[in-house]
């Protein structure tokens, strides 16, 4: 063989042998195992990853931490939400990564059935917490939605419930109208507004998970339960209730509730924004939006809509309106808004456990969360501290808030928990394709309905 | 074949031939290669492994069941994922709206391309400020721009406002909202970002046909349009092939504006190939089935590629 048959041939062994190590670590990082070393439970420096709460509101948290477990740095990197999936899988695999990372129920980004595998079991950690007794101290949701085959994937920091409209008060005051209670009064006030030159009510209906919202509150007026129930297979969406249902969802389309366009416009940003600058005076918007009731978030939001020098309204929360005349209002649904999970590849899982399970089980933690006005905390029986809290009008705002949070906390019935990502789209596709007159109802929940099938 | 130009193989002597060192032409060559090798071989496992092992490993995702996540289970389910896409009514519709897409955005940016590079070439008063004006929007980012054409095509957007201030009210429309106006709608502000890129690579071509050629036709008594039309729009072929050739694999690509602007509808009314990748990769986590319409979207591309290559080499045979 000569040295250049040699060379060349060395050459190639060369380069197979690089595709062959890079094919190694490309398809490498399997197994999921727990770190050999959980660290100090008291002292460490942990990553937290996560698109919600907002980095004021994270750090206000983690300074909360502090006054407690002052040895325990705890740094939040904000995620957007978009892109979390595709951030979080390979930051999980190795130590490098999130100690502490946000999980969701369900099927949206950062779902539990996605990243359980990356996550160690917190049922020890929160049964040392709370006791045996815990599942009975926390709220359901967070509960359930956040465990995979009895693992708790991740402890539910608060949970946010939907199923609300929130309204512009003053607009309503300076025309003089009240709430609507029934579809013929939603109807009329939305008449009212437009002929007054005031917008009504806003959906970014391109969104369809704030679709899905709308189409829920309309199933829980006629028949509490049956939309949980047909997503789980326990009744079909071919159901003369689901007919109806989608038969008040498209007539909110051609009776005016809807703006014009609406399918064009996403809820995040064109809606929040168009409601933010006073354009609207209705939208459908969860417990999430009670902290936008404090002046300072307001002030934050209504700046970000676009307004210039901005002057804090009256938004108060109103029940949905009983569009089907059956008297079931006030059935919100939710979920929890995120949890906690503990990376099984972190080196320092004890301190990331101890922050994980202050923050969700401790009335400490619990208590600072309530006080974001974020998030319906996951411990029961914690309120955030009203008098603390400087609303835009108390007088107007505080007795609704009151209400509508215990409203929110006792809900029982899930928003996406139960919805699989496949029927998330077949949503998409039922509710635009109904609103546009691209499908009948019936085309839609078929649809609906052979998703759900072809789980079975 | 005369015996002279045999080769014995290396280490097998032909009977009656001495062995004998290879002949002095056919070292020279594994030289070659072999000192060559080292210095491209940098390149060569970062072109092979970024490139086709990333292209390689879509191929074998498309035979799995998968999530996405490294940690997570998947299966084999073979071929099922190519079977499911063939049947997906979204998928087929999306090769349609790509098609659609590039004879229309094509066309129109060819059109209006060549015609301002003809313009330009006629000595224009303040022609360098045109050209800046027709190019700008190529350099900047779709993801700039969405924003700004949400909001113009908005229901009380910009062009319904100048619709009914110019009396022509009665076609204001929520543009963004409608299957009918959706894709025109994308195509419009495809067209207007893209045709800067036209109007450049046509300028350039122009630049080099030989004046005496046109002196030639204008000799012959051929009109400004007959010149354009008969001798400027031939000798521009090459260019116009190459447009097309890029038009293909950026529709094939195309995600950023019907994504950033639509969200791909209403009721997929702008779906494409990129957008549909994206909704079943990233929101429905079907990482296999994703996969398998990447594997899909690669195989036209290629083929739009290499039927455009031979329909450019026919043309200069």
């Amino acid at each position: 063989m000569s040295k250049q048959t040699f060379g060349w041939r060395r050459s190639s062994a060369i380069v197979v042998a690089g595709l062959a190590a890079l094919s190694l670590v490309a398809c490498s990082g399997g197994g999921g195992g727990s770190s050999a070393d959980a660290g100090s439970a008291s002292e460490g420096s942990i990553t937290w990853w996560g698109w919600t709460p907002d980095k004021p509101l994270a750090d206000k948290l983690i300074a909360s931490f502090n006054e407690e477990y002052p040895d325990i740095e705890v740094e939040f990197v904000s995620k957007p939400i978009d892109t979390y999936d595709s951030v979080l899988g390979p930051a999980i695999t190795s130590s490098d990564g999130p100690d502490v990372f946000n999980v969701a129920p369900g099927s949206a980004n950062g779902g539990v059935n996605t990243f359980q595998a990356g996550a160690i079991d917190l049922a020890p950690a929160v049964e040392e917490a709370l006791g045996s007794g815990w599942k009975d101290k926390l709220a359901a949701s967070g509960v359930d939605g956040l465990s995979v085959d009895g693992k708790v994937v991740g402890l539910s920091a608060g949970a946010v419930y939907s199923g609300s409209v929130w309204i512009n008060k003053d607009i309503f005051d300076k025309n003089g109208l009240t709430p609507p209670t029934t579809y013929d009064e939603w109807v009329q006030v939305c008449q009212t507004l437009e002929a007054a030159g005031q917008g009504c009510f806003v959906q970014g209906a391109g969104q369809w998970a704030f679709d899905m919202d709308t189409f829920e509150a309309i199933m829980q007026n006629i028949e509490p339960g049956a939309y949980a129930k047909a997503s789980r297979g326990e009744m079909d969406y071919t159901d003369p209730a689901f007919e109806k249902g989608m038969d008040i969802w498209k007539s909110m389309f051609d009776d005016g509730i809807m703006q014009e366009g609406a399918i064009g416009l996403q809820q995040y940003p064109d809606a929040n924004n168009a409601f933010m600058s006073q354009k609207y005076a209705m939208v459908m918007m969860g417990s999430w939006y009670t902290q936008y009731t404090v002046r300072d978030s307001m002030v934050a939001a209504m700046e970000a809509a676009g307004v210039a020098n901005p002057e804090p309204f009256t938004m108060i929360p109103i029940q949905f309106p009983d569009v089907a005349g059956t008297g079931n209002t006030g059935e919100m649904f939710g979920d929890a808004d995120y949890g906690l999970a503990v990376s099984a590849k972190s080196d320092q899982q004890a301190a990331a456990t101890t922050f994980a399970t202050w923050l969700t089980t401790s009335e400490a933690g619990q208590g600072a969360v309530a006080d974001t006005l974020n998030d319906i905390p996951s411990l029961n029986g914690v309120q955030p501290e009203w008098d603390g809290i400087d609303l835009v009008n108390p007088d107007a705002q505080l007795d609704a808030l009151k209400e509508y949070t215990d409203i929110a906390g006792s809900a029982t019935e899930p928003r996406f928990a139960s919805v699989s990502a496949d029927l998330n789209t077949a949503f998409r596709d039922a509710l635009i394709g109904v609103a546009t007159g691209d499908q009948t109802a019936k085309q839609a929940l078929e649809a609906l309905q052979a998703v759900v099938d072809k789980q079975k | 074949m005369s015996t002279a130009t045999v080769e014995p193989r290396a280490g097998t002597p032909a009977p009656g031939v001495p062995n004998r060192a290879p002949s002095p032409r056919r070292p020279r060559k594994k030289i070659f290669l072999g000192a060559g090798m080292i210095w491209i071989l940098p390149a060569l496992v970062l072109v092979i492994g970024m490139i086709y092992f990333a292209i390689g490993y879509t191929g074998y995702v498309s035979t799995l069941d998968w999530n996405g996540f490294i940690l997570s289970p998947s299966e084999s389910v073979g071929a099922d994922n190519f079977t499911q896409m063939f049947q997906d009514d979204v998928f087929w519709l999306a090769i349609w709206h790509t098609v659609v897409f590039f004879v229309v955005t094509f066309a129109v940016q060819t059109t209006i391309g060549f015609t301002f590079a003809a313009l330009m070439h006629s000595k224009l008063k303040l022609a360098p400020v045109y050209k800046v004006i027709i190019f700008v929007p190529t350099v900047l980012a779709p993801a700039t721009m969405a924003p700004v054409f949400r909001s113009i095509f908005d229901v009380d957007g910009q062009f319904n406002w100048v619709l009914r201030h110019v009396g022509l009210g009665d076609l204001a429309h929520p543009w963004l909202a409608d299957s009918a106006t959706a894709m025109p709608v994308v195509m419009a502000i495809t067209i207007w970002q893209w045709t800067g890129l036209t109007f450049i690579l046509f300028y350039a071509a122009m630049a080099q046909i030989e004046p005496e050629v046109l002196e030639a036709a204008r000799i012959d008594g051929a009109s400004n349009l007959r010149t354009l039309v008969s001798i400027i729009w031939p000798m521009c072929k090459g260019t116009t092939i190459a447009l097309a050739t890029l038009g293909i694999i950026g529709a094939l690509k195309t995600f950023d504006v019907p994504y950033l602007v639509t969200k791909a509808g209403p009721n997929h009314a702008t779906e494409f190939l990129g957008t549909y990748i994206y909704q079943t990769m990233v929101a429905e986590k079907h990482f296999g089935y994703a996969a398998a319409i990447s594997i899909a979207l690669l195989v036209l591309a290629i083929g739009g590629g290499v039927l455009m290559n031979l329909r450019r080499r026919s043309d200069e045979s």
